[in-house]
């Protein structure tokens, strides 16, 4: 039937036929080709990371991306449709703004505040994917898991850390770590290149150099806005806990247990760190 | 042992349990597998077919896969170009079973034509005149968008996406899905008309032949509407059973009620149009070849038992049902399964009801029943689909909202910030 097969001849028919099986077929192989392409140019830009917050951003549930301006009680109900980054959201600076970073004189004697028990020095910095950034007097800053997430987790079982002169982005993996069977990203609270690895999960973790001038926080939580979070969180973590069989439950007021995830049931804890740590 | 590859809060049965369960499935591809060798290395004479009775037990079933795997493209359309956002929740499950359904279609007709060597020449020396080479393009073409679009699902399991590559990919395959959608319901369109359009050339068996306008005959329109109307049907059943099978809550209510009320008057309409088409052929098509309508009701099991059953019992009783605004969820599954059995029964009236009444005067009525080989390979098939369904429902996210939903309803309320809490605020 094919213009190069022996005896053709050229009908109506053919030239339909082919025009649409063609234009079908030309239609696929580029769609194709245009999606190898973007891959291949996404992939050298590096927005690998931003495409994974996108898409887990979008599965969290909306009790999970409350605006931290609905935290403080600035407004009655905001969701965040930024992911979490005030720094690109325009409704952010029309709110009275957050002080400045924590200037590094103020390292060395940091004033210390506990919310139902959870350490949270005031002159750290806290990402909502519960890390802590702590600039230092040589202009990098220590990044950490926050006290709510150090005892939720625990000690982890195994903990993967980028190297040094690994790039992280705000809300790109920072370091991965498994907990029995559950496995969880952390999200980075910074752009910046990582200069050290800390030794203790519990304690700091990488030393990230920012990347600019000077650390751009603006989408970090800070002072008053610290205990109104870890409320909520402590919500969010009860109402997790009170689902299906496991029974578990905190009870009003009290705080969770050091080593939490060691308690919750094999079965639910990768679904619970994962919720938590803003994995869904 | 498996847990880092099941979705996130997904819960599913240890994997030893899970593959005790697939053994039997697998034991039965393995039977369709060897039978699939039998007939392809020694040919056609392993099957009871002959030269008089041409479509046998995987014509029958290519048709009836072709048609309810149409949930795929019918839901595709309605998701990415209609923009019903409420089919979100179940996309990805129309597409794995789309995909299973196609994928069966083109191996039974492997099997069928034969001569697995010369399988290119469909393409590279096709029938321009034949029905059957569009369809064959197109089933090809769709099956290569299905598994294109089946590609950012499996890219979607938990631990494919920490490849950056893959995540990547599947990101962007995602952005060409209404193009995808497009080409899918374009090319779906065109093969379950032109698997209908055979019947307008089958003009030495009058009881399936059909007129119609211009080239396309009237059964053209009905496989057409019969099949876009049985996919949602076909999706809420299966959703149904592996709701059942896994204690899930997979579809939320709305999404439910989207596929029944659309399938119920798609199925309306569908009903009509074959009741107005029976019209004509018992006074008009049927007289015209010199044949009294109901002496082809003569031979038994077919009696007009089967004409009503297919029009009334199978088609008008569920699209009821399923259009009704005071319908029950607990009648819509049961409805829905009517409606797919409806399109079964009448794949099966047109190809073997067809073939074994006579069509000459020294004609008899032929029986057929399938060889084993048949009947392997058919089972064989069906285990494929229960595999590849069973482990993409384990480990990818075949159901957008199964986690939301089977949460427990205490959780499903918001908690407010209590007072207290408020006050403190700003310390």
């Amino acid at each position: 039937m094919f213009p190069w097969v022996y005896d053709f001849r050229w009908e109506p028919t053919h030239l339909i036929f082919l025009s649409l099986f063609f234009a079908v077929l030309l239609t696929l192989v580029s769609l194709l080709m245009l999606t190898v392409t973007r891959t291949v140019r996404a992939l050298r830009q590096g927005t690998a990371e931003a495409i994974r917050w996108a898409e887990d951003f979008h599965d969290l549930p909306d009790s999970s991306k409350a605006c931290r301006h609905e935290l403080t009680g600035e407004v009655a109900r905001r969701t965040c449709a930024r992911g979490f980054d005030c720094r690109a959201c325009e409704g952010h600076a029309t709110f009275p703004s957050a002080p400045a970073a924590p200037s590094p004189a103020a390292v060395g004697d940091p004033p210390t505040a506990d919310i139902l028990g959870f350490h949270t020095p005031a002159d750290r910095l806290y990402h909502r994917g519960h890390t802590y950034v702590q600039p230092e007097a040589d202009g990098t800053v220590t990044v950490g898991l926050d006290a709510f997430a150090s005892r939720l987790i625990g000690r982890p079982d195994e903990i993967f850390l980028p190297p040094p002169g690994s790039q992280l982005t705000v809300n790109g993996t920072a370091w991965r770590l498994r907990k029995g069977t559950a496995e969880v990203r952390i999200l980075s609270p910074v752009d910046g290149e990582v200069t050290e690895q800390g030794g203790d999960p519990l304690g700091w973790v990488l030393r990230v150099r920012p990347a600019g001038e000077s650390l751009d926080s603006r989408h970090l939580l800070r002072d008053g806005e610290i205990r109104p979070w870890v409320l909520r969180e402590l919500e969010r973590l009860e109402g997790l806990l009170s689902r299906g069989p496991t029974g578990i439950s905190l009870a009003d007021g009290g705080a969770p247990i050091e080593d939490l995830a060691s308690a919750i049931p094999e079965a639910r804890r990768d679904e619970i760190l994962g919720e938590m740590l803003l994995e869904p | 042992m498996d847990n880092l590859l099941l979705m996130r809060g997904g819960r599913r049965s240890p994997l030893r349990g899970f593959l005790i369960r697939l053994a039997p499935w697998a034991a039965l591809l393995t039977l369709g597998i060897y039978s699939a060798y039998l007939i392809l290395s020694r040919g056609l004479n392993q099957t009871n077919m002959d030269n008089r009775f041409v479509f046998g037990l995987w014509i029958f079933t290519d048709l009836g896969v072709i048609a309810l795997g149409a949930g795929a493209f019918f839901t595709g359309a309605l998701l990415y170009l209609l923009k019903r956002r409420e089919l979100k929740a179940v996309i990805n499950s129309a597409v794995v079973l789309g995909f299973i359904c196609y994928s069966s279609a083109v191996v039974l007709l492997a099997l069928d034509v034969g001569q697995p060597l010369r399988a290119w020449f469909t393409f590279w020396h096709p029938n321009a005149h034949s029905m059957l080479t569009e369809v064959t393009f197109c089933i090809s073409c769709y099956l290569f968008v299905l598994t294109v679009e089946y590609l950012p699902v499996i890219l979607r399991n938990r631990r494919l996406r920490q490849v950056p590559l893959f995540l990547v990919l599947e990101f962007q395959l995602h952005k060409v899905m209404p193009i995808l959608a497009a080409i899918g319901a374009f090319l779906s369109f065109f093969h379950q008309g032109s698997l209908g359009g055979l019947f307008g050339v089958l003009r030495g068996r009058p009881f399936a032949y059909r007129e119609g306008l211009a080239l396309w005959p009237s059964t053209f329109f009905l496989f057409i509407l019969s099949a876009a109307a049985v996919g949602p049907s076909f999706l809420l059943v299966i959703t149904w059973i592996v709701s059942k099978v896994s204690g899930r809550r997979l579809m939320p209510p709305e999404a439910r009620r989207l596929l029944a009320r659309i399938s119920g008057y798609m199925l309306l309409v569908y009903v009509a149009l074959k009741g107005a088409d029976t019209l004509v052929w018992i006074n008009w098509t049927a007289p015209a070849a010199g044949l009294h309508p109901f002496w082809f009701y003569a031979y038994q099991p077919f009696g007009t038992w089967v004409l009503f059953s297919e029009i009334v019992l199978f088609g008008l009783l569920p699209a009821l049902i399923l259009s009704s605004r005071r319908s029950r969820g607990r009648w819509l599954v049961p409805a829905a399964a009517t409606a797919c059995a409806g399109v079964l029964l009448n794949r099966f009236v047109m190809t073997i009801q067809t073939l074994s009444l006579p069509t000459l005067a020294f004609d008899g009525f032929l029986t057929y029943i399938p060889s084993w080989q048949e009947v392997a390979a058919f089972a064989g098939i069906l285990a494929y689909g229960v595999l590849v369904y069973s482990v993409s429902f384990r480990y990818l996210p075949l159901y957008a909202q199964e986690r939301r939903l089977t949460l427990d309803s205490k959780a499903e309320r918001h908690v407010p910030v209590k007072e207290e809490r408020h006050v403190s605020v700003g310390v």
